[in-house]
Parts: structure tokens; C-alpha cells; sequence
């Protein structure tokens, strides 16, 4: 596509390759021969796969599926760098035009001990959506809306809960994190739930629940190194942290308990 | 919510909550060390107001209970931060990364190694206790009245070129901590937003430069002069 | 051959499905935890489904073949979602949005269904906002709306480029809000691999863990298939990589017909292909059509840089076909517009396989940055996948496969012939015809799973006898069995091919013959040559490693075996259909100037095709008649 600059490039990998879970796993070289500066990094290693299967050998297994940086399923480290070298991009959108001839690319899968390893470069991201399912919504049955417009939100505010709300749920935050903390990314469902007005009733609670399945997963605590906001594809900002923990203090301060009984 | 099946956590136990803690704790020893520095700072002007300054805080009752508030600060601190570190690595899990994010992915040295840093720190405090507080206790009398002469002691101590130096390396650090932690509070504290990050982040920076400054003018001022 | 009952109820084209709504049978609320329902796939007709079922207090039980339901491909829907709020007062109504929709599917689609889709449009967006969803506002706080193609009032709801991503967010919450609850059970990474069919009735799912190898059963009382399109069997199309018709082909093996599979769209501006080692093509939102420019030069090989052709050589032929629509004219017409100037030689890029979209005017118009707030993100999409800065220099575009109207046969209620099996969103055929317009997947996708779906599913538990049945039923039995002994054949083969370069092979047979343009010679010779693929892929093809873990060949295995019997299938009602409509354009019908023909004596109606039994047996091909009563059966102008 890129027409008149695309030309092809010779790179060699080590990758982890990793049986299952139980496996130990270990680095296998692998040589990339004659990779168009035009193709995804993904397209690049199905190239490398295409190779593998025709000598019989397993194809290295990585999560990929809509290959245009918004399903969140790819991702995996890049010479120490979650998602690459590129700022804000996923893998299926990283293109081999950010590399040089002859370099040598180290592949590793996600680390994280609430990641634990599927299978080579595919890691179990499900306490993701156990964070989520302690609280990330507003709870509002199908039916019970008023009228769209009869809930005006200020554009500023619209528009920074759309920015926290854009996060694809990829893990390059716990992954590049030193700590493996997955602040980010519940900061960020904090953050978009806490700055609309239909997400104040449950505000307290929200935080409260997901800070403590958060903890509860095994992800570590920030200490500001930034190294999240840096790898995420979206550029999702540190400010939703800040803004999480803010949330969790005012929501600790503020929160009413529910009379026994009620709802009977 | 009408379910509950994770019992919240209670505030200071949550990962966020330990974070208040060290925030609070690191503010109140922030203020100490720049309020120290600046009394340092009296050195310059003469050896008897130096004194002075020096007995007048020693002498009253007020002494121990600021020691107090500062001894359980840093115990809350340091225990915190071991919580935290060791919370940290059991997170990361058994398997390393054989590389770290580089670039312009990669973290600043100053919040990579906060607690290399503060274990040197608290080294570093413990031995200037030792040296100043439990050692040589010289007198003068300032004025009429008589004191520990704590001026005498420094110009001793700095004149030893192995104390300069590992006063030097310390101090950079207690720079390079508190540039990154000043930062940080905003952050722990939830005060930082996308208006004010970058003007906090040089707040940190200012912060940390100065005190390590204040600091490091004396044994170098004595060291120079000794020599 | 049998003539299919849509089962309309009677009435007014306004009144119909509140009338039904209110004569459907209710389960009583203490009842309904004794039910059990199984979704499958968690996009957002199913996501959106599960949830309402939950709060209904259904047991549910969510399938989704990624690792978690938020993967779903709806997620990468950029545009936006229509809704007849008429908050512009610029004259919308639900009459507006059906009457379009009609319209747009060039008259092949259910009258009394498109109908209730603009009906419980509007209850979409109030839900949608109730949940958190954050759409695009004014500055006053209210709405924002944009225009999309096919209509000329602006009711399109958006959250800049990823409204998918946004609306699948707020389903995926809601979901897991049950699953918090205990209502819904979600089951990830599992691969439905067969539909278990009791008596009659769908009872359950045969799924392949695919995190684990395991072949599982589970019951219920009744299946609803949210399983999503076939443009996959393309090889190359905006579809994510596992996309695939398995779910709904495995379903019309068990007896489910499967409707009008030939009306696939292909979308007007994707990222034109640049080699043989791609693996998926990416569409640029239809709202870039807004604001920008379609052209091309207006000389053969002109291959000056865009920007040094000056505007009397440059050909804004959308604008000049089609005046009062222009640059917004449907999906279907634009990209067979953009095919005939490639065709003429007049494409531009390096391959001579694509058209310009230029911003260049509306840069001047509005100014950069009123361009990047509105297209931002999709620019740095472009430039990251081209290399080439599209402030500077025009876009190249080209049509790719999109979204398939076609699917499996449902009646009013969304159930399919099957009793018990309910098919929602892409996955079936219904609301669409023959083209789908901009900006109404989502909305069809949610209108089925929040509105839809729980009042027909409660009538048919409520007025339907179903037994109890376990998964030691002998139906589970074979059905796991079945499943068992195709991945056994599978991983026998032990041949020289991977299935990549099978399901390029056929990409290509179905590009070049059953693409934008079709034609009975075309087709014939695809007839031929499918077969002969499928038959070398069971003989040749190649699955290393073994079926007890994750083995990512085989789940591709699985899929294109599937493709290889549908993309016939395809064919063949593509070969049937002896008509022009919509996105099915055959070369012998066509007007003089190029536009599609329709054949209303003979074609209007809905192609339903049953499962012969073997591949290498002819289907059956069932109809159910359309008619018109509201929207006149007219030709479709957009001049």
C-alpha cells in the first residue's frame, strides 16, 4: 500500500514458545525472511506460521481477531515494549515499516501473575472481566430509560468519559507495568462511569467493588512510573488513576449503607 | 449492585489505601526535611545563630512529640512500602521479562527504583542520626546561655572527604525520591489531572532539586573551606 | 419446495407489534428461573440479549469463541448507530427510517419487521444513554447526529469513530452485571460445533472448548444463535479473523434454512489490498463520505500525484450520477460506482485498484482541526496501515466485503423453522433485504437483543410444550459424536496444504465470480470449482499439533470446511435469483446506465434453502412471498 516506499526486510525472532501452562517455556529463534514493509507485524508472523505448519511443525499461537486495534484480543511484548515500539498502536496495527533490516526481535508474552500463560504468546486475561463484573455498569434494566435528551451532560464531561470509555481492555497496562498493577484500566472504567450523571447513584459502591476485586486478582499497586499510559494503544491517561483513587477515598468518606431489609 | 459477593476491603487495606498512607506519611517527612534544610541554611549566616536555632528546637517538650509524629510516619512509610513491594513482585509472577519497555515506552530511572532509593534513604538516616544526634557533644555558650556546640561537629564531619562523599550520594537520591514522590502524592492523592500534569510534575522536580541543593551546600561549604 | 409463513400477525403496519406484544403469552416471574436459554456469541445482539434475559430472570448461558465477550466483532463498528429520535427536526419519523430501510434493501426485506426495527429504534438510544454509553454531544449537552448514506436527514447516533466499541461496552456491562448476579453463565472460548435438535425442538449446543480441546453438551429450552455474518468466506473482508458461518451452518445442517445467502455488501471505502500476504482488509467509516470527496482522474493513467490534478480533471462521479444524493449515495451504488471506473482504467494507487477520497475541501471548509475532531482517529488508522498522511493527500478506497444480509430464515418472532432456535442480529437474514444502509447493524443487533428477542422467546416457552431433556439425551450424544468424528477426520488428513491457502483459493473463487457483479457463466464455473477445492481440502489438508488443547489450526479448520459448503451454497442462490437487487448485481440485469434491475414478478421473495442431506446433494430452495402494502414497490432512484 504505501506504494512507492514499500520494500521487503529480513528479520530474526526469538520467541517465547510455551506448551501450556504447566510448561516451563522457553525462546525459540526464528528467522523471517523477505517481510514487506507494508504488512502488519501480525501478517508478518502469519508468514512466519504459513512456514511452520508446511514443515509441520505448530504455528506460534498468539489472540488476534479484529486486526484493526479496537477488539483488544492482541497484544504481546516487542523487544521489552508491550504492543511495539509505535506509541499508541496494538500489534495488528503495528507495520513492519517501524523496523529495520537484520534486527532481531524479542517476542514474550504478557507477565503477569493474574495473566497467567495459555499457550506461547496467548495469555488468560478473564480477571478482566471479573474487575467489570464486580461493578463496572450502571445498573439499569431493558425498558426503564427516559428519553435520551432528558439527561444532559456537558460536553466536556461527555467527551472525558468517552476518552477513559475508549480503553480495549488489551492488558498492555499490567503488562508493562513493573508492578503488574492494573490500575489503568480499572481507573479508567472508574473514571468513565464516575463522570456521567447516570453513574452517580452507584458511584461509591462502583469504586469500593472494583478496587477490591482488583486486589483480590493479584494485580500489584501503582507507583507512577507511567509505564501503562505509555504502552496503551489508546493513550488512556494517568489522570484516571488519580481520578480512581480520588473516588475511592471521597466514596469511602460518603457512602450511606443500605437499611437492612430494603428492597423487600 | 444489589449483590455483594466480594466484601469490600476495608479503606487502608486496599492497594489504594496503603498508597493514602505512604502518601501521607512521605508529605509530612517532605515538610521535614525542607523545614531542616532551611534551618540548616543558618549555617551560612553564622556559627552562633546555627546554634542557637539548634538548641532552641532541642530544648522543650515540643521535640518529642515532632520526633514521635516523624519516627511513626517513617515506620508507617517503610512498612507500606514493604507491603507494597512485595504485593508488587508476587504480582509480576515467577516468570521475568528478559526485557524492560524502552523508548518512548520506557518509565524515568527516579520512579523505577523508588525502593532502591528509599533503602539507601533510610541508611542515610539512620547513620546521620548517629553522627549528629548521638555523637560528639561538644559546648559553647551563645549569649549567656550554654549549648551543644553543633556547628564545631559539622565542620569535623565535613571535613572528612568519605563522609562528603557518601553525604553526596544520598542526598541525590533523597532528590531524586522526593522529585518522583512530590509527583506522586498529587497522583495518590487524586489531584493530578490533564490540566495540571505537567506543572506537577515540575513541582516535583523543583522540590527535589532544592532540598537536595539546601542540603548538599553544607558539607560541601565545609569541605571546600576545610580544604 | 414450500411457500414459508413469516407468521405476520394482522393488523396496520403501525399497530402490528403492539397488538403483538400484548396477545403474546407471558411466563410468570416465578417461572422464568426454570428456564433456561443458551445464547450464542456475545456481540451485540447476543450480549444485549443474555442481559435481558438475565433480568428477566431467565437462566442464560453465554457462548463466545473469544477470550472475552467484549472481543465480540461489533466492537469495531465505527460509524454509528440511525434512530428515528428526529432530534434535528429536520423530519425524520419511524415511517422515515422504515420507509428508507425499505428502500435501501431495494424491497426484499419483511415489511412488518423493518417497521418494528425503526419502532424500538428510539427505545435503543434511551436505553443505551441510561447505561452510560457516552455518545457524541453538543455543547448544550443534548445529542449529537450525524447524516450517513442512503438518507437525507441526519439521524445517526455516534461516539466519534468507535460507536460499535461503545454500544458492545454498555451491552458487555449489562451482561456481566447478570453474570454478577448468577443469571447469566458465561462460557468463553467456546466454538459452537453443532446444534442438538429434540423431538423437533432445539434443545442445545455442542461447543469445542477451545481453551482446553473439550468437546461439551449443554441443554436448554430453547437456543438463540446471535452468531454474526459470513463475509469471511471472502477471505479477505473488514470481518475480524474469527468470524465464520460455522454457528448458523451448523444449524441449517440440522435443518434451519438458511435465507437469501447470495445479498452480501460490499462496502464502498476500505483500504485497497496491497498484497497476496494480507490478511484482512480495513473499512474507513461510511461518515468520511460527509465531508469527503469521491474521485477519480478523468484521463486513462494519469498518474500524477492527486494533489497536481487540477479539479477539470478530476471526475467527482458520485456527485455527477447521482446529484441529489452524491457522495452519500447507498453502500451498493457507490461501490459498483467505483468498480465501473476501475474497470474503465481510471483507478488510481499503485495497484490501479482504487478511488480517492479526498478532504481536501473540507479542510478549506471547516479547517484541520474541525476534521480531526470529527475524523481523527480514523485518519491515524489510515496513516498507520498506508504510511500516508490523509491531510495531505486523498485517501485510496475500495469496495470490500462487509456485512451479509442474508442468513438464516426467521419469522416475525425471530425464530427460525426450527422450533426453539432463534437467530438474532447478522446472523439472520431478516431486516436488511438485499442492502443494508450505514449505521443500521447496531441498531437491528440491539433492536433484536433488548427488544426483540425477550417477548418472542417468553411466548414461546410459555405456549410451547418442552419436555425435560438431559444431556445424556441420545441426541447430545450423536451430536457430540458428530462433532468428535469431523475433528478426527480433520487431524487425519495429515496432507501437504494449510488451511489459510484452502481459504485464500476460495476467497478468490468468490471474489472473481461472486463478487460485486455476477453472471451466470461466472457462477456456473464456481459451481464447479468449489466442489473440487473442498474435495482436495478433506484429502490435503494440513493440522499440526493435536486436538486436545488449543490448536488454532483446527478451529480455522472447522470454519472453512464450513465456508467451502456455504460459498457454494452462495453461488448457487446468487445463480437462481435471476434478478438485480441491492448488493446481488447480476451483469444480464441491469439498466442501461449500469443501475440494478429488479424482477418483482418473478423475485419478490425471500430464497430459503434447505440442507440436502450430503454436500454433493442439491438444497432445496423454499420461498416466502414479500409483499408491499406501505412502501410501493418502486425502482430505486438516488439521481
Amino acid at each position: 500500500m504505501g506504494g512507492t516506499h514499500s520494500q521487503n526486510i529480513n528479520l530474526k525472532l526469538k520467541v517465547w514458545r510455551q506448551k501450556s501452562a504447566k510448561d516451563q517455556g522457553a525462546f525459540v529463534e526464528y528467522d523471517a525472511p523477505n517481510v514487506s514493509t507494508d504488512a502488519s507485524f501480525l501478517e508478518m508472523l502469519d508468514q512466519v506460521n504459513e512456514k511452520l505448519v508446511q514443515a509441520g511443525q505448530e504455528p506460534i499461537v498468539f489472540d488476534h481477531d479484529c486486526r484493526e486495534g479496537i477488539c483488544g484480543s492482541c497484544g504481546f511484548m516487542i523487544n521489552g515494549n508491550a504492543h511495539g515500539p509505535q506509541k499508541h498502536t496494538t500489534v495488528c496495527q503495528l507495520h513492519m515499516r517501524q523496523f529495520k533490516d537484520g534486527e532481531t526481535l524479542v517476542l514474550e508474552p504478557w507477565r503477569a501473575k493474574a495473566f497467567p500463560v495459555i499457550k506461547d504468546l496467548m495469555v488468560d486475561r478473564e480477571a478482566f472481566d471479573r474487575v467489570i463484573k464486580s461493578g463496572g455498569y450502571i445498573s439499569v434494566d431493558t425498558g426503564n430509560a427516559q428519553d435520551a435528551n432528558n439527561i444532559p451532560v456537558p460536553k466536556p464531561d461527555a467527551d472525558e468519559a468517552f476518552a477513559s470509555a475508549t480503553c480495549i481492555g488489551c492488558g498492555a497496562c499490567v503488562a508493562s507495568c513493573k508492578n503488574a498493577s492494573a490500575m489503568l484500566f480499572v481507573g479508567a472504567k472508574v473514571s468513565h462511569l464516575a463522570l456521567l450523571p447516570q453513574g452517580q447513584v452507584e458511584r461509591a459502591e462502583r469504586v469500593h467493588r472494583m478496587v477490591t476485586q482488583m486486589d483480590a486478582e493479584g494485580f500489584g499497586a501503582c507507583t507512577t512510573t507511567g509505564a501503562c499510559s505509555a504502552a496503551c494503544p489508546k493513550g488512556i491517561s494517568l489522570s484516571n488513576i488519580a481520578r480512581m483513587n480520588r473516588e475511592l477515598l471521597v466514596g469511602t468518606l460518603t457512602k450511606k449503607e443500605a437499611a437492612e431489609g430494603d428492597g423487600i | 449492585m444489589a449483590t455483594a459477593n466480594t466484601m469490600e476491603k476495608p479503606f487502608f487495606l486496599t492497594s489504594i489505601g496503603k498508597k493514602y498512607l505512604m502518601g501521607l506519611t512521605g508529605l509530612v517527612w517532605s515538610g521535614f526535611v525542607l523545614g531542616h534544610m532551611a534551618g540548616n541554611l543558618l549555617m551560612f549566616y553564622s556559627a552562633d545563630a546555627y546554634n542557637k536555632y539548634g538548641h532552641a528546637i532541642t530544648s522543650g517538650a515540643m521535640i518529642y512529640a515532632i520526633e514521635t509524629v516523624l519516627v511513626l510516619c517513617l515506620i508507617t512509610h517503610v512498612v507500606c512500602a514493604i507491603s507494597l513491594t512485595l504485593e508488587n513482585r508476587a504480582a509480576r509472577g515467577h516468570q521475568r521479562y528478559a526485557m524492560t519497555p524502552n523508548g518512548s515506552k520506557g518509565a524515568t530511572l527516579a520512579s523505577r527504583t523508588m525502593a532502591i532509593q528509599g533503602s539507601v534513604i533510610l541508611a542515610f538516616v539512620i547513620l546521620h542520626i548517629a553522627t549528629f544526634k548521638y555523637g560528639t557533644y561538644y559546648e559553647t555558650t551563645v549569649d549567656g546561655v550554654v549549648m551543644r556546640d553543633l556547628h564545631r561537629l559539622l565542620i569535623e564531619v565535613f571535613q572528612q572527604p568519605g563522609y562528603v562523599v557518601w553525604y553526596l550520594i544520598a542526598l541525590v537520591f533523597l532528590g531524586f525520591h522526593l522529585s518522583h514522590g512530590v509527583g506522586s502524592l498529587f497522583q495518590s492523592f487524586g489531584l493530578k489531572n490533564n490540566a495540571n500534569e505537567k506543572l506537577i510534575q515540575r513541582l516535583g522536580w523543583a522540590y527535589g532539586l532544592i532540598v537536595a541543593a539546601g542540603f548538599l551546600a553544607q558539607p560541601i561549604y565545609c569541605f571546600v573551606r576545610g580544604a | 419446495m414450500a411457500i414459508l409463513d413469516g407468521k405476520v400477525p394482522g393488523g396496520t403496519i403501525e399497530q402490528i407489534w403492539d397488538d403483538h406484544k400484548f396477545h403474546m403469552k407471558l411466563v410468570n416471574p416465578a417461572n422464568k428461573r426454570k428456564h433456561k436459554v443458551i445464547v450464542v456469541g456475545t456481540g451485540l445482539a447476543g450480549a444485549s440479549a443474555a442481559a435481558s434475559l438475565g433480568e428477566l430472570g431467565y437462566n442464560v448461558s453465554a457462548f463466545c469463541v473469544h477470550e472475552s465477550p467484549r472481543r465480540a466483532h461489533s466492537v469495531a463498528a465505527q460509524g454509528g448507530i440511525n434512530s428515528a429520535k428526529n432530534y434535528k427536526n429536520d423530519g425524520d419519523s419511524v415511517y422515515r427510517l422504515f420507509y428508507d430501510t425499505v428502500k435501501g434493501g431495494d424491497f426484499r426485506a419483511r415489511e412488518a419487521n423493518v417497521y418494528r426495527l425503526a419502532q424500538v429504534s428510539t427505545q435503543i438510544i434511551d436505553h443505551c444513554v441510561a447505561q452510560g454509553v457516552p455518545l457524541a454531544r453538543e455543547y448544550g449537552g443534548l445529542l449529537s447526529n450525524r447524516s450517513f448514506g442512503g438518507a437525507q436527514v441526519s439521524r445517526t447516533f455516534y461516539a466519534r469513530g468507535q460507536t460499535g466499541q461503545q454500544l458492545l461496552i454498555g451491552a458487555y456491562q449489562a451482561m456481566m452485571r447478570q453474570v454478577d448476579k448468577g443469571q447469566v453463565k458465561l462460557f468463553n472460548r467456546r466454538e459452537m460445533l453443532d446444534l442438538v435438535v429434540v423431538n423437533g425442538q432445539a434443545r442445545g449446543i455442542v461447543v469445542r472448548n477451545l481453551a482446553t480441546g473439550a468437546i461439551e453438551s449443554h441443554e436448554a429450552d430453547a437456543v438463540i444463535l446471535a452468531t454474526g455474518g459470513y463475509s469471511n468466506v471472502f477471505f479477505l473482508s473488514t470481518n475480524a479473523m474469527a468470524c465464520a458461518v460455522t454457528g448458523a451452518w451448523r444449524a441449517y445442517k440440522r435443518g434451519a434454512y438458511f435465507a437469501n445467502p447470495c445479498f452480501t455488501q460490499i462496502h464502498p471505502t476500505c483500504i485497497p489490498v496491497s498484497g497476496e500476504l494480507q490478511s484482512k482488509l480495513t473499512l474507513m467509516s461510511e461518515s468520511l463520505r460527509n465531508d469527503g470527496r469521491v474521485w477519480v482522474p478523468k484521463t486513462k493513467g494519469d498518474k500524477r500525484p492527486a494533489n497536481q490534478i487540477p479539479d477539470s480533471e478530476r471526475d467527482y462521479y458520485l456527485e455527477r450520477v447521482y446529484p441529489s444524493f452524491g457522495n452519500l449515495a447507498p453502500r451498493d451504488v457507490a461501490s459498483r460506482q467505483a468498480k465501473y471506473r476501475v474497470d474503465e482504467g481510471l483507478g488510481v494507487g499503485p495497484t490501479g485498484k482504487a478511488v480517492y477520497l479526498d478532504f481536501r475541501d473540507a479542510i478549506q471548509r471547516l479547517g484541520k482541526k474541525a476534521v480531526q475532531e470529527k475524523y481523527g482517529n480514523l485518519f491515524e488508522m489510515y496513516e498507520k496501515i498506508t504510511g500516508e498522511n490523509p491531510y495531505e493527500t486523498p485517501m485510496r478506497m475500495y469496495p470490500a466485503p462487509h456485512y451479509t444480509m442474508g442468513g438464516l430464515w426467521v419469522d416475525y418472532n425471530l425464530m427460525s423453522n426450527i422450533p426453539g432456535l432463534f437467530v438474532a442480529g447478522e446472523a439472520n437474514f431478516s431486516d436488511h433485504g438485499a442492502n443494508r444502509l450505514g449505521a443500521s447493524a447496531l441498531m437491528q443487533g440491539l433492536a433484536d437483543g433488548y427488544f426483540v428477542v425477550p417477548y418472542t422467546i417468553s411466548n414461546y416457552i410459555a405456549s410451547t410444550k418442552i419436555e425435560k431433556v438431559a444431556t445424556t439425551h441420545d441426541a447430545f450424544k450423536e451430536a457430540e459424536n458428530n462433532v468428535r468424528a469431523q475433528i478426527t477426520q480433520l487431524m487425519g488428513i495429515k496432507g501437504n496444504r494449510s488451511v489459510d491457502s484452502f481459504h485464500k483459493q476460495l476467497g478468490h473463487i468468490m471474489w472473481e465470480y461472486c463478487g460485486m457483479a455476477r453472471n451466470e457463466k461466472g457462477l456456473t464455473a464456481a459451481l464447479t470449482e468449489i466442489p473440487k477445492l473442498r474435495d482436495e481440502f478433506w484429502q490435503n489438508v494440513r493440522i499440526p499439533g493435536d486436538a486436545n488443547y488449543v490448536n488454532t489450526e483446527l478451529e480455522k479448520a472447522n470454519r472453512v470446511a464450513d465456508f467451502l459448503e456455504q460459498g457454494e451454497l452462495m453461488c448457487l442462490d446468487a445463480l437462481e435469483r435471476k434478478e438485480s437487487c441491492g448488493g446481488h448485481f447480476r451483469d444480464e440485469y441491469q439498466t442501461p446506465d449500469g443501475e440494478a434491475m429488479r424482477d418483482d414478478a418473478n423475485f419478490c421473495h425471500v430464497a430459503a434453502w434447505e440442507w440436502g442431506g450430503t454436500a454433493n446433494k442439491k438444497p432445496t430452495r423454499h420461498t416466502e412471498e414479500l409483499k408491499f402494502e406501505n412502501v410501493k414497490l418502486a425502482t430505486r432512484s438516488y439521481k
